[in-house]
């Protein structure tokens, strides 16, 4: 199962299929202060990282994938700002 | 020579014919889409083959043509007559190389020669490769389709576009830009958009675009996608093209330099679109280029020593812009004077790496088109000199309407019928004219003209005859392109493909093939992670196997999936309504796997695009059955499925077993048949309202045939009856008939006409004596006499 749920920590494993948003969601939606585990997860779906992009819970472990450490990663911690807010920025 | 090659060579033909005429078609209607993707694709088959030998040349030379056309079928450059003269010299010359394969099965010796001079030319109007340019000896000024900047280009943010831009200003190279806005209900059609885009190669940058305001939390709908991707990768086109080539109308794939990035970020407006002749590399074929650089030579001799003028000028305004044209640098010197034209011919003798004095792009499309013509036709010539006229290419295969072969076939049944009529004719003379001797020699024609008939019949029948693997053919393509989208890894395994059976099998077994497969895709496999949490290799395998067993050939798919959950079927066919409550509770394991086969049963709980409508797999046996097969279905929850047509090696003739049945004839498919049994009629037992007789320990029902048919009849008896014994379904049943005969070769006809709506007659057959013989639709018959019963 790529999802273990916790009351406020997930880990996320392997591949989250699109099976999985669903169930993600819901416990994001219902979790005070979610924080998740990307350590061993190889890819996440379009609809999960949406979801967290949605919801922005605190990622305690970076993932160890390649993709998803550096451009996932730095969309999911919001240090690094400029690659998506910079839509609004005039031409 | 290897069958492969030998097959290669055959389509070959074929192939460069489809390439002739459609070239030549498109030299007429250059707009028509379909016409280049037809050219395309060709060329396509033609250099995926070609790569299976080591025919380097060969690929090479179908490469250029293949990115050419590719080019044109992008819209990118539009097909001008002088492409097409290059496209078909190359196409003679491959003729002429295959026709030398054919014999010697290598290319002849001077094949690298002939193909660099085209392939340097093909890829001319491509911007050239550098080998191309270096062989003609001058810098190549290469047409680069750069897009103009679109808008969403501001996301990746000016700093980095300003370096990016730098960067390829130095570099002079460029990058393709792609945006995705994926659809917003993508995830229902198995997509993921992510997933996509991380299969990207060569990214450069990718930037993840939220939404321009998220939902608030109670109201977001996680399946619906909200995120869009712009990303600046290396990857060419053609790599991105494929990779997002299932949600093309989702992506916009933009090819900047650095000037374009540059008009974005300085919001310059875009220049009028370039000419497409406007840039022609000066990549030539060497002798072609030496050819002009003397005329040039001569040009310049002229102008230095006297002073033309009027149409002397004109003549060598006329050469020396042919000859620019032979070397790929269009010149307009329309109404030039002298200074001008000389400062051309220099400009081009100098070999001048920038374009030479003249106007630049504004092209008089008329003079080029003429002057474009004599050079064009001297490298259709030297191709041709390659051409080996008397070749062959492949060896000779007939193509034959399949019309033809089904009036062969026809006439075949007829020969039979007629000379089964010799038989009765043979006793006629013997009984009626009393001639022994007569009979005798008729009987010895009867058994000449068999031979031949039987042989005629099995040689009509082995034209029809096709390998399998005609059918499996598509699979490896839609298993890999189904199983990408779905996103599980799958292995194809396709076993006894050379096993022949008659072209309608084939045909007719494609759909319920593909929907078996689709099916084990679908619902069958499951997606990786699954696999690997059940201690199953991630990989799935899927198998196709083929075997012939008699006069049938069974094919069998089987996967090693999740296997059908036999309670679970019940269920859903109990609340559909399919089987009683008692059905629920009796039903063996293997009778509810057979449930699935049932009209209005679909187990997939979503309907998906891939199959799952309700009406898979009764549409399956259907075909099947209609085809004289059978299907079965065998699975191990957890363990996979394994599905198995049985099919007749040929429809064309059918063996039936022919009884009478209340002073009448009829066939009974031999198939069915299992045996046949006479029994004293004291034998006969009856249980309620049905006769039954015991074979073996084992209760048979026997259905009367006389009266299912409604044919008046009373059995004699003292008489043993006779009884025919078929199995149906699995089931035994007997058919009390009133005598057997013979097993006859019958060709089928089905009913038609008045007797369309005669279910309980499968068809009609002629016999040897003219009689016409009803052939019985065994299972329509039981159903009958259930129901008068």
């Amino acid at each position: 199962m790529p999802l273990e749920l916790h009351d406020d920590s997930a880990t996320l494993i392997g591949v989250v299929t699109v099976d999985e948003v669903e169930q993600l969601t819901a416990w994001l939606r219902g979790s005070q202060r979610p924080r998740v585990s990307l350590r061993r997860c190889n890819h996440l779906h379009t609809g999960a990282l949406q979801a967290l992009l949605l919801f922005r819970p605190k990622v305690s472990a970076a993932p160890k994938d390649a993709f998803l450490a550096a451009q996932v990663l730095p969309l999911l911690t919001g240090s690094s700002g400029p690659a998506s807010r910079q839509g609004t920025e005039p031409p | 020579m290897n069958p492969l090659l030998a097959q290669f060579l055959a389509e070959a033909n074929d192939l460069l014919a489809s390439v002739d005429e459609g070239l030549l078609q498109l030299e007429r209607d250059p707009g028509d889409p379909d016409l280049v993707n037809e050219v395309f694709r060709a060329a396509h088959t033609f250099k995926g083959s070609s790569g299976l030998f080591d025919f380097p040349e060969l690929t090479r030379l179908t490469h250029a043509a293949e990115d050419l056309l590719d080019a044109v079928r992008g819209g990118r450059l539009a097909l001008d007559s002088g492409m097409t003269d290059d496209l078909l010299a190359s196409f003679d010359l491959i003729r002429g190389w295959l026709a030398h394969v054919t014999q010697h099965e290598r290319l002849p010796a001077t094949a690298g020669g002939d193909a660099s001079g085209l392939i340097a030319k093909l890829r001319a109007p491509l911007g050239g490769d550098a080998a191309a340019a270096s062989a003609a000896g001058s810098e190549s000024l290469p047409v680069r389709a750069i897009d103009p900047p679109p808008d969403w280009l501001a996301t990746f943010g000016t700093e980095w576009l300003t370096e990016v831009a730098t960067w390829l200003d130095t570099t002079t190279a460029t990058l393709r830009f792609v945006r995705y806005l994926p659809d917003q209900d993508c995830f229902f059609r198995a997509e993921d958009p992510v997933h996509l885009v991380r299969q990207v190669p060569g990214m450069d940058r990718l930037i993840v675009v939220p939404p321009e305001r998220w939902p608030a939390t109670e109201e977001y709908d996680e399946y619906v996608c909200l995120l869009s991707f712009v990303l600046a990768t290396r990857a060419s086109a053609g790599e991105l093209e494929y990779l997002f080539r299932y949600v093309p109308d989702q992506v916009q794939i933009a090819e900047l330099d650095a000037a374009a990035i540059n008009r974005h970020l300085s919001g310059e407006p875009e220049p009028v679109a370039v000419h497409p002749h406007a840039a022609h590399a000066l990549a030539v074929d060497p002798a072609l280029a030496a050819d002009a650089r003397a005329v040039l030579a001569a040009a310049h001799r002229t102008l230095a020593i006297g002073e033309p003028a009027g149409t002397q000028l004109l003549a060598l305004i006329h050469a020396v812009t042919a000859a620019a044209h032979v070397l790929g640098v269009p010149l307009d010197l329309a109404g030039a004077d002298r200074e001008t034209v000389n400062a051309a011919v220099e400009g081009l003798l100098g070999e001048a790496p920038d374009e030479p004095v003249a106007e630049p792009p504004a092209v008089a499309p008329p003079v080029i088109e003429a002057l474009a013509a004599p050079p064009a036709a001297v490298p259709a010539e030297a191709a041709g000199r390659a051409d080996d006229p008397g070749g062959q290419v492949g060896t000779r295969v007939l193509k034959v309407d399949q019309e033809k072969v089904d009036r062969l076939m026809e006439l075949v049944g007829e020969l039979n019928v007629a000379k089964n009529g010799l038989t009765f004719l043979a006793d006629a003379a013997e009984e009626e004219f009393g001639s022994r001797v007569l009979s005798r020699r008729i009987k010895d024609q009867y058994a000449g003209m068999h031979r031949i008939a039987e042989e005629l019949q099995a040689a009509v029948m082995d034209v029809r005859m096709l390998p399998l693997s005609v059918a499996f053919g598509r699979f490896p393509r839609l298993v890999r392109d189904l199983s990408r989208r779905l996103g599980k890894t799958i292995e194809l395994v396709t076993e006894g493909e050379d096993t022949m059976a008659d072209k309608d099998v084939i045909e007719a077994l494609g759909d319920p093939l593909v929907h078996l497969v689709r099916n084990s895709l679908d619902h069958g496999i499951e997606p990786p992670a699954e696999r690997i949490a059940a201690g199953k290799p991630q990989t799935a395998r899927l198998t196709l196997a083929a075997v012939a067993d008699g006069d049938a050939v069974i094919v069998e798919v089987s996967d090693d999936g999740r296997g059908v959950d036999p309670v679970r079927v019940k269920r859903k066919a109990y609340e559909k309504g399919l089987i009683s409550e008692e059905e629920l509770e009796s039903l063996s394991d293997s009778e509810a796997v057979d449930l699935v086969f049932r009209p209005g049963f679909s187990t997939a709980d979503q309907v998906s695009d891939l199959s799952g409508r309700g009406v898979g797999m009764d549409a399956v046996r259907a075909s099947v059955e209609k085809l004289g097969g059978t299907v079965t279905m065998r699975s191990t929850l957890g363990a996979g499925t394994v599905t198995r047509l049985r099919l007749p090696l040929s429809m064309a003739v059918t063996q039936v077993m022919v009884v009478s049945v209340a002073g009448q004839r009829f066939g009974v498919p031999v198939d069915l048949v299992v045996e046949t049994v006479r029994m004293p009629a004291a034998e006969m037992g009856r249980v309620l309202h049905q006769d039954v007789v015991v074979m073996r320990g084992e209760v048979v029902p026997v259905v009367d045939l006389a009266r299912a048919l409604e044919m008046p009849w009373t059995p004699d008896p003292a008489a043993d009856r006779a009884i025919l014994v078929v199995a149906v379904n699995g089931q035994r049943i007997g058919l009390l008939v009133s005598q057997f005969h013979r097993e006859v070769d019958v060709i089928l006809k089905p009913m038609d006409g008045l007797l369309a709506y005669a279910d309980e007659f499968s068809g009609t057959a002629l016999l040897g004596d003219g009689l016409v013989l009803l052939v019985l639709n065994v299972k329509e018959v039981l159903g009958l006499a259930a129901r008068t019963a």
